[in-house]
């Protein structure tokens, strides 16, 4: 029952994350073609941009909120591929709080350094 | 309920690949494995990379950025991206037939047999096909660019 609310979870994040991801990419990538209708990013990767962007509230929560959804995603993912090779039990645990700990600290450092920077 | 025995039939990563006759939806699912993998891996050094190098200021993200501007890192950034395009598509068939939608009308088992398989291999092909025409504006905006 349990497994069944994370795949649900699963399904969820992963149309989120369709849609955010999209914008990260499309902004960080697709400069030439964004170029071409109008919308003018110059260098999203220069340092000024950066900080451009890590100091709008708006850019700031919406990568806290894309870095929430893509570790659920990846983590329960990379669970699910492990279960199915049918670990024991002891693993299985251990596997499962190996990888809440690294979600839980990927997420604090992820979501430390932008607010350090945004309040800075 | 007797208890399942769940290493009958074990096959291990190596019956991702084979395991009998596989069709083109089972291949699919091998490579949104492989891109789903291949994506936690760019995560990690992403994170990396954003939170530690960016946190000690502008000189040092400034040399990074150079190192990652190099051609090698501009390949695998393309292929990230091409990636993320194809388990993001793959992703959403997968919902949709999940949920019960795109897979035809059912129809009476009257012979010849039409099996779900065959009913949604059309929505199978338009994903692909749309997924080649995004790599490719990809492939584009990467050209022009720059490497």
């Amino acid at each position: 029952m349990r497994n069944t609310y994370l795949r649900l979870m699963q399904l969820v994040t992963g149309i989120l994350i369709a849609v955010l991801l999209a914008i990260h990419i499309v902004i960080m990538h697709l400069n030439a073609i964004l170029g071409f209708f109008g919308v003018d990013v110059t260098e999203p990767t220069s340092w000024e941009s950066m900080i451009g962007r890590a100091s709008q509230a708006i850019w700031v929560g919406l990568y806290i909120a894309l870095l929430a959804v893509v570790l659920y995603h990846a983590l329960n993912g990379l669970r699910g591929i492990i279960l199915e090779l049918t670990p024991s039990a002891r693993t299985k645990r251990i596997a499962t709080w190996v990888i809440i700990a690294f979600g839980i600290i990927a997420f604090i450092g992820g979501s430390y350094v932008p607010l350090a920077l945004l309040i800075s | 309920m007797k208890q399942m025995q769940p290493r009958q039939n074990y096959l291990g990563p190596g019956g991702w690949v084979w395991a009998g006759k596989y069709k083109l939806e089972r291949y699919l699912y091998l490579l949104h494995r492989i891109t789903g993998l291949g994506i936690l891996l760019f995560l990690i050094l992403h994170l990396c990379m954003t939170t530690i190098f960016r946190i000690q200021g502008q000189d040092v993200w400034e040399a990074t950025m150079a190192l990652l501007h190099n051609p090698w890192f501009k390949i695998g950034e393309y292929l990230v991206c091409a990636a993320f395009i194809y388990h993001a598509l793959n992703g959403l068939r997968l919902i949709l037939q999940e949920l019960g939608f795109a897979l035809g009308r059912p129809t009476p088992p009257v012979y010849p047999y039409k099996d779900a398989l065959r009913k949604k291999r059309p929505w199978t092909i338009a994903m692909i096909a749309v997924i080649a025409i995004l790599a490719l504006v990809f492939f584009y905006d990467f050209i022009v660019g720059g490497w």
